[in-house]
């Protein structure tokens, strides 16, 4: 990492240029309970580029922007603007440096007009002025900035494309030199991503600076002059695009040093995988709560006794695959077979009566109920069988020692299991959770994200435990976006990319490389041409 | 060394008794100090309200007449809110089944042994059928119960003004707004105490059980706290809410019945007498507990039978109010303080 600051300088000094970066951050860090969000970031924005921030989920992009505009102030370090230290105390300050930001989420007021929003809460919008006035003020900024808007129209009528102009001109009429901006093309067809662009570079080439956050390799290397990588909170490196390919940047965000420790190797006496599979989908389709379709065509199997992880970044439809595969949510079209059995139709209830185990992704909100105790919490599978329920009388007492043997089998410690679940540390909590759901996976375990926001011990306990179903013969979809837990543990791995899967591969004859780019929606390269992908 | 203010995760028991006792002794101090202040004589004030309420046998009856529809509408509420709605219309539910209660008792003819029944079944039917809508739009539609319950309140009371003054009223010309003295009674329990008091009681127990040992209640309070959930576990959310609003309604319902019948024998206005409302109050007290529910009313009814009699005493309405409501402040101060240790600890 020295390494390449030097280089940097070298650059700099060897192209006979000293410019003097408009924004540079020293050796920031900030730290939230039980995470690292950013370490020891190091990273300079020099006048005229377009500056692409690369990484996965979690990986300390939008924490690096929230500091740097205002919204969240550093543990250590330093913001420098123009060479003087700032400190800011809001984002209104961050944008009275010429520092603003478009956020993934637009932030306009949509019953508003254009003209309403861009001189919303600012200081220089006249205290009295006509909606005409306003108007031509308005189209005004947006010619001098060339960005065409419609002033009179109200926000609610616009495309994303055009709202997403809206967020920009806001802005820029505020005299930013810095504008950054958050996954911009997600909302965007081809066209209007296109259109973006051009404006930015136009932004760019009137000696402004543009930070552009992504995931997508493709367009950081169409847009950017340099990219910075963040992994893990921490600065990877910052390079000139124009040295780098899809195949270096993967390598780069995904990290190298992924331990092929041996989790994948069985135990003696530990159960075959069976040939045939204990959960199969065919073309599986969903769609997520706003309608939108979100699971595309899937086809998988999962065999008893493998664990198969599914990669991906967050939100390309894990969430409704592992939804579907349990019943929450039904599948639009396709076939779901749970050991050869039909259950497309069914709902959670069978999925959990054929031995189907699920531990949801966002525990605290779907597995769990927060104010409840953790008895309650922990009997909700099995509440409705003997010993605890003889017809419809429920009995406390045998939950209470039911609760008591899972707590001992996730080797929790409970002071009081009447006491509110929410009152356990999140890692206490997925524990429980995941033993309450081993004791009905006698099939299939899905588990969504099961170490998010999980310290390593607990991180470790969940491995444990899915090795152990495994071993016993039960089939674990293991949804996950480290890409080194899911090395580590899953016999195959599937990638999906936009409610598709990019193809299967085997965990022990893949790279990671591979892998980061089937996650940016390179298809699998089942004619097994790796140099292809250049 | 420092001293730092930790929550504590679960109540403790004795703690939360004691707070509520600190809470009452607190109130009412205040309350003493402003009449004293005033020139009242605390000794004959204080005495006087003892003896109307636990210091004399009428003072005893009187107590228990109020606190029978108090432990229905407060159990009413406390139900619903085991399912996480919030019934905030008892009072309009208390109404309904009050009009359905006296409709059998003035339409339906026959020995009082047989048309009792009939109008506990209607005074529930009734406080159902006046939830149903809400019911309904909040399980379909998910339009806030609160909202809807809360307006229903009005157009219950307002209707029974119209019946009482309109087609109902006394055909004997002695009385302008009530309907004639209903010819069938709950019979007495203790001297003017009816049954009603009793059975709420029982009622209480019962569906305390019910929502401890039974899988429905266990299904309930799943539902009731995390619908997702509930939808996890494949419970079916939407069905236990339809019935436990209900269950809400007609309890509130019954209260209605019972105070009309065993009460005030005539359908009047103001009959609900914020029975519905102080419900809410009841159920707050109660934290969500079915057995609390009878001691927050308990409590609820020695305030009321206890701002009546210093009414008595020329003391006004609203100074009456400002005390009950110092009561109800200190004691939900006290409730979240029980949650607080003191710790003292070493910076770390």
């Amino acid at each position: 990492m020295i390494m390449n600051v030097m280089l940097d300088v070298d650059r700099t000094a060897a192209s006979g240029v000293a410019v003097q970066p408009i924004v540079s951050l020293r050796g920031v860090a900030k730290h939230f309970p039980g995470v690292i969000a950013n370490q020891d970031v190091d990273f300079d924005l020099l006048p005229g580029e377009i500056h692409a921030l690369l990484g996965e989920n979690g990986a300390g992009k939008s924490t690096l922007m929230n500091i740097l505009t205002g919204i969240y102030r550093p543990d250590l370090g330093e913001i420098i603007v123009d060479g003087q230290p700032v400190t800011f105390a809001s984002p209104v300050e961050a944008i009275a440096a010429g520092i603003g930001m478009v956020h993934q989420h637009f932030k306009l007021v949509k019953a508003f007009t254009v003209a309403e929003n861009v001189h919303l809460g600012w200081s220089e919008t006249p205290g009295r002025i006509s909606r005409d006035l306003l108007e031509a003020r308005t189209a005004q900024i947006a010619a001098s900035l060339n960005l065409a808007v419609k002033p009179g129209a109200r926000v609610s009528d616009l495309s994303t494309g055009e709202q997403q102009r809206v967020e920009i001109l806001r802005v820029l009429s505020r005299k930013a030199r810095v504008l950054i901006l958050d996954e911009p093309t997600a909302v965007l067809t081809p066209a209007e991503a296109a259109e973006l662009f051009k404006a930015l570079r136009q932004f760019a080439a009137r000696g402004n600076a543009v930070i552009f956050i992504s995931h997508k390799l493709d367009e950081v290397l169409e847009i950017s002059d340099r990219v910075t990588v963040l992994r893990g909170g921490r600065k990877v490196t910052t390079k000139p695009t124009n040295e780098c390919d899809k195949r270096i940047l993967a390598r780069l965000m995904v990290g190298q040093e992924v331990v092929l420790s041996n989790m994948r190797e069985r135990k003696p006496g530990a159960k075959p995988i069976s040939d045939a599979p204990v959960l199969s989908l065919r073309n599986v389709s969903a769609r997520d709560d706003l309608g939108n379709l979100s699971l595309k065509n899937v086809s998988l199997d999962l065999r008893a006794g493998e664990i198969l992880g599914i990669a991906g970044v967050a939100g390309n439809g894990q969430k409704e695959l592992s939804q579907v595969l349990t019943g929450v949510r039904r599948a639009s079209g396709g076939e779901i077979h749970v050991c050869g059995k039909d259950l497309s139709s069914r709902g959670a209830e069978e999925f959990a009566a054929f031995g189907v185990g699920h531990i949801p992704e966002d525990r605290l909100h779907s597995g769990l109920a927060p104010a409840l105790s953790i008895t309650d919490n922990v009997v909700i599978r099995e509440y409705g069988k003997a010993p605890l329920s003889q017809g419809w009388m429920y009995r406390p007492s045998a939950a209470a020692a039911l609760a008591r043997s899972i707590a001992e089998a996730a080797s929790v410690a409970v002071p009081d299991f009447k006491m509110p679940v929410r009152n356990l540390s999140g890692g206490n909590q997925q524990r429980l959770v995941a033993r309450r759901e081993m004791r009905i996976a006698s099939n299939v375990l899905v588990a969504a994200y099961p170490s998010r926001g999980l310290d390593v011990g607990a991180i470790n306990a969940m491995m444990s435990y899915f090795t152990e179903l495994r071993d016993a013969g039960v089939g674990v979809l293991f949804v996950s976006e480290e890409l080194e837990e899911l090395f580590k543990l899953s016999d195959r791995i599937a990638v999906m990319f936009h409610g598709e899967v990019m193809g299967v591969v085997d965990s022990s004859q893949v790279d990671v490389e591979t892998i980061g780019l089937m996650m940016g929606g390179q298809r699998s390269l089942e004619a097994g041409s790796a140099e292809e992908v250049r | 060394m420092s001293i730092r203010i930790q929550r504590v995760p679960s109540e403790n028991m004795a703690g939360g008794l004691a707070a509520r006792l600190i809470a009452i002794v607190l109130a009412l101090s205040i309350a003493a100090i402003v009449f004293a202040m005033s020139g009242a004589d605390l000794g004959k004030l204080g005495a006087h309200v003892f003896k109307s309420t636990f210091g004399s046998r009428f003072g005893l009856m009187d107590l228990g007449l109020i606190v029978t529809p108090l432990i229905l509408t407060g159990l009413a509420v406390t139900v619903a809110m085991k399912v996480g709605a919030w019934n905030i219309g008892a009072e309009g539910q208390f109404c309904a089944g009050a009009i359905a209660a006296t409709a059998v008792a003035l339409f339906v003819p026959g020995p009082t042994i047989l048309v009792l029944p009939l109008m506990f079944v209607a005074g529930a039917i009734g406080g159902m059928l006046w939830i149903l809508i809400p019911t309904l739009a909040r399980a379909y539609a998910d339009v806030s119960e609160l909202i809807t319950t809360l307006l229903l309140n009005f157009v219950g009371a307002l209707f029974i003004y119209y019946l009482a003054t309109g087609p109902w009223l006394d055909p004997s010309g002695l009385s302008f707004a009530a309907t004639k003295r209903l010819p069938h009674d709950v019979p007495g329990f203790w001297g003017d105490v009816h049954w009603g008091l009793p059975i709420a009681v029982l009622l209480t127990v019962a569906l305390a059980g019910v929502l401890n040992y039974t899988r429905w209640g266990y299904e309930v309070r799943i539902a009731g706290s995390n619908p997702a959930a509930a939808r996890y576990a494949a419970i079916p959310f939407r069905r236990h809410l339809i019935v436990v609003m209900l269950m809400s309604g007609a309890i509130a319902g019954l209260a209605g019945m019972f105070e009309v019948i065993g009460t005030t024998h005539r359908l009047q206005g103001g009959i609900s007498n914020n029975f519905g409302y102080i419900g809410i109050m009841v159920a707050v007290l109660a934290r969500g507990s079915a057995i609390g529910v009878i001691a927050g009313a308990a409590l609820m009814a020695v305030i009321l039978k206890s701002g009546i009699a210093l009414q008595t005493q020329g003391v006004n309405i609203s100074t009456v109010l400002a005390l009950t409501g110092l009561i109800l402040f200190f004691t939900a101060i006290g409730d979240e303080l029980s949650h607080y240790r003191i710790v003292r600890s070493k910076p770390a």
